[in-house]
């Protein structure tokens, strides 16, 4: 890895742990220099309040020239986030990075775009059509997420527990449920069907 | 094999068309990556000095339009030194061809210096955050303090070819230039088309790496910095270059050519 990368990834980590934010943290992963480990909570007021997301930080050899590569490791109900795979549509990450940003900002730009999701501009088209035609489904599944993958705290929603239970008892993986249920907005018989046709 | 390249395009924007967004955006951006690989492999950072005939090989002996432009070119100018076309050449070339240019005529450097020492405080001014930008600072002036320490003109030129350091220089200049639009927002508001505000319009087209300059680029950086260049225009339209000064009636101590999207450096007769 190009010592100007190495050398600025060592100062990011520094001022991370003086400016002692506790809603976000990033850590080395092994003794390697270009591959991160990030953790944001979800912030309040949102689906995704005190959620604990785990974050995949890739720095290319060409840091800070060009942005680090960014994933969800944990997964999210988000119009800009992929729910399968976790990958994020998000401008600075892409052709509006610029060098003077840091890390630190993009992970508390990811918290903005956890409270303000940018749905015309999707990463997860699925995701952002329910965001756009039925809200409270959205927000219904945003939470249930939250709480099964990024342990949120707070009671589960019992019409997600109980669906989910049905159709993990009639065999299917619970993740694939869950994913079936929530691109159907909770209804179970649509969702067993297309579980049942893949 | 122009022609082949062309066709190769067509194949991929076809295969483009059916993506889903995400898909389309990686794939755009891949394919930008490998374009980059691509310039960055045939040519280095910044060029040798080379004499100006040689522009008549890059166009065809009966374009007669460029052919003629070249020749008035070669009457004014004796040498041209190119830069790599990755969106940087501007800042590129206006920062090693204005430091070599103070290498040898010391005439300009004290105000130059000046402005380049209060920029940090600046951007300060302005909220940038000290923890990175004061990295890029450094490293700018550094490399503007070693003229006056008598670096010579080699090392400078292979810090231009250096790519962290290079890059870093264009970085700053990018920052000079974004609070300078800033700092006068009345005034070049006036320029920004898009409804963007002037802010927006710094994030998204000025800090960022990799993109080209514009006419408003070049108002901004040189005023900032006290600098005086004269750009000599060889594009399609008219019969002749056309040539503009920044700041207007100033006695230019830097000359570029630029072409559609690119910017060189030049050197007088």
């Amino acid at each position: 890895m190009s010592s100007i990368a190495t050398t600025r990834i060592q100062r990011e980590l520094k001022d991370i742990k003086e400016s002692n934010n506790q809603s976000i943290k990033i850590e080395l992963k092994s003794d390697e220099f270009n591959n991160l480990r990030g953790e944001i909570v979800g912030p309040s007021g949102t689906p995704y309040q005190d959620g604990m997301y785990k974050l995949s930080i890739k720095i290319p050899e060409t840091y800070p020239f060009n942005p680090p590569i960014v994933s969800f490791d944990t997964r999210i109900w988000h119009p800009n986030i992929s729910s399968v795979t976790g990958a994020i549509c998000l401008d600075i990450l892409k052709d509006q990075w610029a060098a003077a940003l840091t890390l630190r900002t993009v992970l508390l730009s990811l918290q903005a775009l956890l409270s303000a999701a940018e749905p015309d501009d999707p990463q997860d088209a699925v995701v952002a059509k329910q965001y756009k035609d039925n809200q409270k489904a959205f927000v219904k599944t945003a939470r249930f997420w939250a709480q099964y993958y990024a342990n949120a705290p707070g009671p589960r929603d019992t019409d997600c527990v109980e669906k989910l239970r049905k159709a993990s008892e009639m065999g299917f993986y619970k993740d694939i449920s869950l994913q079936a249920l929530s691109t159907h907005s909770w209804d179970l018989e649509n969702a067993i069907q297309y579980l049942t046709s893949c | 094999m122009d022609n082949d390249r062309s066709h190769d395009n067509l194949k991929e924007q076809d295969y483009l068309k059916d993506m889903p967004n995400h898909e389309f955006d990686e794939a755009v951006n891949t394919m930008q990556s490998s374009i980059q690989d691509e310039i960055a492999a045939s040519t280095d950072l910044l060029g040798d000095k080379l004499d100006i005939s040689m522009l008549k090989n890059e166009y065809s002996a009966d374009d007669v339009q460029y052919q003629k432009k070249i020749q008035n070119l070669e009457k004014r100018y004796s040498h041209v030194r190119k830069t790599r076309g990755d969106g940087n050449c501007f800042f590129r070339a206006f920062g090693f061809g204005y430091l070599e240019h103070m290498l040898s005529d010391k005439k300009d450097y004290p105000i130059f210096q000046e402005n380049a020492s209060n920029s940090f405080q600046k951007l300060m001014d302005l909220k940038y955050p000290s923890f990175t930008v004061e990295d890029f600072f450094e490293n700018f002036i550094s490399v503007v303090n070693s003229v006056k320490e008598g670096v010579s003109h080699t090392e400078l030129l292979n810090t231009f070819r250096e790519e962290g350091m290079s890059n870093y220089f264009v970085v700053y200049l990018r920052l000079i230039t974004s609070c300078q639009l800033q700092s006068d927002s009345d005034f070049y508001q006036n320029f920004i088309d898009g409804g963007k505000t002037l802010v927006e319009f710094c994030k998204t087209e000025v800090e960022p790496m990799y993109l080209e300059s514009d006419h408003i680029h070049i108002i901004a950086l040189t005023s900032a910095l006290g600098a005086c260049v004269r750009v000599a225009y060889m594009d399609r339209g008219g019969d002749d270059l056309s040539f503009h000064d920044f700041p207007e009636d100033s006695q230019p101590t830097l000359h570029l050519l630029y072409r559609p999207g690119h910017y060189d450096v030049l050197y007088p007769r």
